[in-house]
């Protein structure tokens, strides 16, 4: 029936200056701490405005201050117009293969962390190991590797080859069992266990009490792992950018990269301009996704 | 019944794979279609798939269009981030572009090495190449790129704080110094990094240099000149201003061309792909020759060539060329890729019409270039090189000590050029025709692999006596194998009573070496 | 646990309903069909390697859906099915590729250099060489105006000798400018690019066969070009047509005695040459030691500290009623959305000493500023902090996902106890929060562990170690040591071998630190039992 702020304000209930002054003290602490997280991104924003298209960090206010990195991200400068250079179309590039991979992957690794943290069967642990062992690898020759897959798998199926989003989302999806797997395991593991018990004396299947009893508990750390993946595969640019070939295929980053090229002409001024609106989607998903973190049942709760 | 559900779930999931496989067919499906009005009725004669940077790809695009009206061959145009390295994975695969469009001539030794440029014919239009360029393009005699421009450095000066550009690097010092003592500048002269190739006028105006020149006028990578004296002698310039505070201790590329911009450096060696912020920021500047500092005559900045390669895997290689010849070896596209790159054409033509006087200077200023080294070796060089400079200039060691070590571990790791040669050094060889016995890398005795995967050499004809041998790989004695077949084991024996011939035969899964004496 | 394993042998004994098998086995043969398909194809295609880990893949799924035991891998089975392709696959391919030599030089396979070494041509002495120009008839034939260098012009048809024409002949049209005929009867003129476009083109032998016969060979020669270098394939040698010299394979390159090479050279299994070269490379006799030490410290301290910071923000702004809670934690996730590549160079400005932000806020204050980038105290002080800033936000969501799962009466409990605030912290929340997020403290070591585009953005691994062996600097990681060994600073270019051999070394080493770790993880499970 309770929850954490609850008992907190039961036991601070009675105490309004002691409770008034602990608030007043961490937000002051979270202006530092959003001094601190945001300071870079001022200079960002900074370059974003800079002509001269240049990481200075020197002054914020730049010397040639102008627009002139938007108007080439959204492809208005005359001199460098470009047929198929579509920002937009990369952004939703990316939010569609995100959110799919996202999708997916949770579903993946929701199931596959349900039988390691509540069946025991051989080769468990070894494989919980080997989970571990590979995510170590140095994997050098990957994307060689990938890249020779890929390209073979199109030659049979043209819609899972290179060039080809359904591929891109597959080889994402090979990474499903990493380390997600562990966190959540981990916190089913800190589901207690007689959740399941009562579930079995009504004689629910595993399934059954996956379904019907655990996922709702599980809503929050879904959410918190749902926004780590789409932010992974949102910022991935080393496996897409050699897997998509069409300019109107690119995801966002890898579409960003355009930009930084040369060997000393990097148009960085564009770069941050693309980065910034970019993040936008991420905070936007997060700050009304907030509620879900926060909003997690509690043990009690269930047991009524 | 409760496993169904779950079978459900699977079957769901597994279709969702399938629809999000599906999914991009539809667009490939429906775009042809609202395309085709524009496009001609039969599909295109042929199809060439460029890769790009985002400054050339618009040119080329423009380019695609009248390609297509005029001959009916299409021209993909695609924007690539990293050109030499996504060519590098696709092209041994089969799925690199036919032509791979603004790549520097030092990065393309290595794809040459490897097997994935084709030859290029600039046919008739050979002449209307800049010399130098086309050199720069040309590997073990062949051609293999189309140079389309020139890029060197040239000596930036302040022409409000400096009337006449100085003529000797010490007068730089004397009259930056004189600016600092004036409180106008905070330094002499602003520094770029990395300091290796930013400076690199400076090094050679005391006589330093990278790689050496064998008598054929190729690059050679055993005369390693990271440590000869004039780059010590540079370097230690260097690391003297920096020590009398004359120059800043961070090298950081876009704060030191912010120094120069806002006047408080009167000089900056910059490159022309500086020049629009240079020009942007309004500081008024001009652009001076390089000079001597001594009696090794003046600097020279590198050089480097920006070209167009063909993919050796393309299946329309004499299409990729001949649109080349036609299209791109043109006085229209030429000057557009120059309008869009400011760099100096490699192209004469335009080159000869090109007014823009800060592009002449740079042009002026590089005319003693020295070509960038299209070895792969050079990449051994550039981060220990730039090591080397920065801690002498940081005074952590002197320009001695640290240049030397930076040669040393530049030396270590360039590639022995004798990898993979098995030879029998050995008392015989002087009399079988090597220059002097026991040299493991005479390439006279060299073995050579046979079917039968056995390494053979001989028949060597000798005068009767007693020799003496072993066997020793990739021309060193780093790595060889004596009578028991164990490493550094002893030598073998063999004898001839009278002169005759001698053959050997080496079992490399063994070590073990027969010798057949008759 | 025995309650839990009890529990699933009484399921599977009550057995499956006759409804669910059969959909299974349909499935499954849908399944089989599709997948035997797909390695035919692949097979005949030449996919081998795809084909046979398709397989293998195809062997397992049955496995888990035929075979009742292998029940609980039935929840993973299409994970593990990505997983095998995705990411074991190419770790397989990194094992093999450790015995071999390729990389720049030796990128191609065999099968492929073979072609690319008998395209190339040669000039015999005194073989025709023309520069050409195009002529097409109605019935898609082609002519050719031939031109030789001294000027004389030709008329080559397929089949029929080159002879001798001039523009005005019967039957030929008279000159243009350049001196070509604007017709040929029966032909029309059509440009070099028209004429190229058909790849059958550079085929046609125009002229006789063997008597000065040629074949279109670049835009604007047409020549009797000769295939430079022939195969022997009992050998495995190439002879040069043009002076005979032998070119044997040596280590994947076609090699004479003397050391002529011909490019490109390709992929060849080379034993354990690169693990010898690496135990036997400078790598070793450098500053292993100090970088290796780093390498423990960087990823345990950056671990900590983002944790540290991550789970004192979930803590402090987790009350539902705390005021701007939502904005504050938005704006905290900030550093995690913005790409690393600028946001690591931005700060790599920031602290630059001589211009950097920090540095001119810090001078005035205390009349001295710390030398980021130039000493090596520093300079990990300065990635230390660029790595908090990276990671908190990361840390911050999987806290306070976790906080959410931490059962609420255990407080009221601890509460009635007359705990305090300290106490419950480090009794109750800590200890559960490590069982939900332990491992991930784990991977989040592992990850810093190989932090390459951290070390390399920042300072590239800088300052420089003075008087080291090899190219290192003091923020150098393993990972990034072995970068410059093998690809940056390789005299040979890439070698994808040699990287391979040294990444299967580190693999060793740093798996064996994995799996005494993994002995902690195994701890928190303990816990959780006892939940």
């Amino acid at each position: 029936m309770s929850n954490q702020s609850q008992s907190f304000k039961r036991l601070t209930g009675s105490l309004t200056f002691q409770k008034r002054f602990s608030m007043t003290v961490r937000l002051i602490i979270a202006l530092f701490l959003i001094a601190f997280a945001v300071f870079p991104v001022i200079w960002i924003v900074s370059a974003s405005f800079d002509n001269s298209n240049s990481l200075a960090t020197q002054n914020l206010i730049p010397v040639q201050a102008g627009i002139k990195n938007y108007q080439r991200l959204f492809n208005l400068d005359p001199q460098f117009r470009f047929g198929d250079l579509n920002y937009w179309r990369w952004l939703w590039n990316s939010i569609k293969v995100s959110g799919i991979t996202t999708i997916l992957n949770l579903s993946l690794t929701t199931m596959a962390a349900y039988a390691f943290s509540r069946l025991r069967f051989t080769g468990r642990v070894t494989v919980l190991k080997a989970i571990l062992l590979i995510q170590v690898f140095p994997n050098l020759l990957a994307l060689v590797a990938i890249y020779v897959i890929i390209f073979q798998f199109g030659e049979i199926i043209p819609a899972l080859g290179l060039n080809t989003h359904a591929g891109l989302i597959m080889v994402y999806l090979g990474g499903s069992m990493g380390m997600n797997i562990w966190l959540m395991k981990g916190f089913l593991d800190t589901i207690p266990r007689a959740i399941d018990e009562s579930g079995m004396v009504d004689g629910a299947s595993h399934f059954q009490i996956f379904w019907t009893l655990l996922l709702p508990l599980l809503r929050p750390i879904l959410v918190v792992i749902g926004i780590l993946g789409f932010i992974g595969t949102y910022g991935d640019f080393l496996l897409a950018r050699i897997l998509l070939t069409d300019v109107d295929k690119y995801t966002l980053m890898v579409g960003l990269q355009i930009f930084t090229a040369g060997m000393f002409d990097k148009k960085w001024g564009v770069f941050a301009a693309g980065a910034l609106i970019g993040a936008l989607p991420i905070m936007i998903t997060y700050l009304s996704l907030q509620d879900q973190i926060a909003g997690g049942l509690t043990a009690g709760a269930v047991k009524e | 019944m409760k496993r169904t559900l779950f079978f459900l779930v699977s079957i769901m999931m597994i279709a969702t794979m399938l629809l999000t496989a599906c999914a991009p067919k539809t667009p490939v499906a429906t775009q042809p279609a609202t395309d085709v009005p524009t496009a001609a009725p039969v599909g295109p004669a042929g199809t060439l798939v460029v890769w790009a940077d985002d400054t050339r790809a618009p040119i080329l695009e423009d380019l695609a269009d009248e390609v297509l009206a005029a001959y009916n061959i299409e021209l993909v145009v695609v924007l690539k981030a990293s050109l030499r390295d996504d060519f590098q994975i696709a092209a041994p695969v089969g799925e690199g572009p036919d032509i791979l469009f603004g790549v520097p001539h030092d990065q393309a030794a290595t794809m040459v090495a490897n097997g994935l440029l084709a030859p290029i014919d600039l046919g008739d239009k050979a002449d209307l190449f800049v010399p130098v360029a086309v050199n720069a393009c040309t590997f073990d005699g062949q051609l293999y790129c189309m140079p389309y421009a020139t890029e060197n450095l040239g000596f930036f000066y302040n022409t409000d704080l400096v009337q006449t550009p100085p003529a000797t690097w010490d007068e730089v010092v004397s009259v930056g110094e004189a600016l600092m003592a004036e409180g106008k500048v905070t330094y002499v002269i602003a520094l770029p990094g990395g300091l290796d190739y930013n400076m690199y006028p400076l090094w050679t105006a005391f006589g330093g240099y990278v790689f050496g020149k064998n008598d054929a006028g190729n690059w050679d990578d055993q005369d390693v000149g990271v440590d000869s004296p004039g780059m010590i002698a540079g370097v230690q310039f260097l690391a003297d201003l920096a020590a009398k505070g004359d120059i800043p201790t961070d090298f950081d590329w876009a704060n030191n061309h912010a120094l120069f911009e806002t006047g408080k450096a009167p000089f900056i060696i910059a490159g022309p792909w500086a020049l629009d912020r240079i020009r942007q920021s309004g500081v008024h500047y001009a652009i001076a020759d390089f000079f001597p500092a001594g009696p090794a005559g003046p600097g020279s900045p590198f050089a480097g060539t920006q070209g167009i390669y063909i993919n050796a895997q393309s299946e329309n290689i004499l299409l990729a060329q001949t649109f080349l010849n036609e299209f791109v070896a043109t006085e229209e596209t030429m000057q557009k890729l120059y309008e869009a790159g400011k760099r100096p054409s490699a192209f004469i033509p335009v080159l000869e019409t090109t007014a823009d006087p800060d592009l002449l200077a740079m042009g002026k200023a590089g005319a003693n270039a020295t070509m960038m080294p299209g070895i792969p070796a050079m990449g051994a060089v550039w981060a220990n090189w730039n090591n080397g400079i920065t801690l002498a200039v940081q005074g952590t060691s002197t320009a001695e000590v640290s240049m030397t070590d930076a040669a040393n571990k530049i030396r270590n790791v360039i590639a022995n050029p004798l990898t993979g040669m098995v030879n029998v050094p050995g008392s015989y060889q002087a009399a079988a025709g090597c220059a002097a016995d026991w040299s493991p890398d005479c390439a006279t005795t060299a073995m050579i692999k046979g079917d039968d995967g056995l390494w053979r050499s001989g028949p060597f004809t000798l005068p009767a006596g007693n020799y003496e041998g072993k066997v020793a790989l990739d021309g060193t004695w780093t790595t060889n194998y004596g009578s028991d077949g164990k490493q550094d084991g002893p030598n073998y024996t063999f004898s001839l009573t009278a002169a005759g011939t001698v053959e050997f035969v080496y079992d490399e899964a063994t070590h073990l070496l027969t010798i057949t004496v008759k | 646990m025995t309650a839990t394993a009890g529990q699933s042998k009484r399921t599977r004994a009550t057995g499956e309903s006759f409804f669910s098998r059969i959909i299974r086995w349909i499935l499954i043969a849908f399944f089989d069909a599709g997948a035997i398909w797909f390695i035919i194809q692949a097979l005949t295609l030449g996919f081998d390697q795809i084909a046979i880990v398709l397989g293998i893949i195809v062997l397992m799924l049955n496995a888990i859906f035929l075979w009742p035991k292998a029940y609980p891998y039935r929840w993973m089975a299409l994970g593990l099915s990505f997983m095998i392709m995705f990411t074991i696959y190419p770790m397989v391919f990194t094992l093999y590729v450790a015995f071999t030599n390729y990389g720049d030089g030796h990128l191609l396979t065999k099968n492929q250099a073979l072609p690319l070494i008998e395209k190339i041509t040669y000039l015999p002495e005194g073989a025709p060489s023309y520069t050409w120009t195009a002529f097409k008839s109605a019935d898609g034939n082609y002519a050719l105006w031939l031109v030789d260098a001294e000027g004389n012009t030709f008329l080559g048809k397929p089949g029929e000798p080159i002879a001798a024409a001039r523009p005005g002949d019967p039957g030929i049209g008279e000159a243009d400018a350049k001196g070509i005929p604007a017709s040929i009867a029966g032909y029309e003129r059509i440009n070099a690019l028209v004429a190229v476009t058909d790849q059958n083109l550079p085929e046609i032998l125009f002229g006789a066969e063997g008597a000065g016969g040629v074949k279109i060979t670049s835009p604007t020669t047409a020549s009797a070009l000769e295939q430079r270098f022939i195969y022997d394939p009992d050998n495995d040698l190439f002879v040069d047509q043009s002076n005979g010299d032998i070119y044997n394979n040596v280590h994947g390159t076609f090699t004479t005695k003397d050391g002529k090479t011909i490019k490109p050279g390709f992929r060849e299994v080379v034993g354990f040459e690169n693990f010898i070269n690496f135990l036997t490379s400078p790598a070793l006799r450098g500053p292993l030691v100090t970088i290796l030490i780093w390498n423990f410290i960087f990823p345990a301290v950056s671990v900590l500290s983002t944790f540290a910071l991550g789970l004192a923000i979930a803590i402090m702004y987790n009350d539902k009623d705390f005021p701007f809670k939502k904005v504050i934690r938005t704006l905290l996730l900030i550093p995690y959305t913005i790409p690393s590549v600028i946001t690591i160079l931005i700060w790599r400005g920031m602290f630059s000493p001589e211009f950097g932000i920090i540095n001119r806020m810090i001078e005035p204050l205390f009349g001295w500023a710390p030398p980021w980038t130039t000493e090596a105290f520093w300079a990990r002080a300065a990635i230390l902090i660029v790595n908090l800033w990276l990671g908190f936000p990361y840390m911050m969501l999987i806290t306070s996902g976790a906080l959410q799962s931490i059962p609420g009466d255990l407080y009221e409990a601890a509460t009635v106890d007359g705990a305090s605030g300290w106490k419950r912290f480090t009794k109750i929340t800590l200890p559960l929060l490590l069982v939900a997020v332990g491992p991930l403290l784990i991977a989040s070591f592992i990850f810093n562990f190989n932090n390459f585009g951290l070390i390399y953005l920042f300072i590239g691994g800088g300052p420089p170690i003075a008087g080291a062996s090899t190219q290192a600097g003091y923020t150098d990681i393993l990972i990034s040591y072995v970068y410059n060994l093998a690809f940056a600073s390789g005299g040979r270019g890439v070698q994808y071998g040699f990287a391979s051999a040294i990444s299967l070394v580190l693999f060793i080493l740093v798996g064996s630190i994995t799996l005494v770790q993994y002995k902690f993880t195994n701890m928190w499970e303990e816990v959780s039992e006892n939940v």
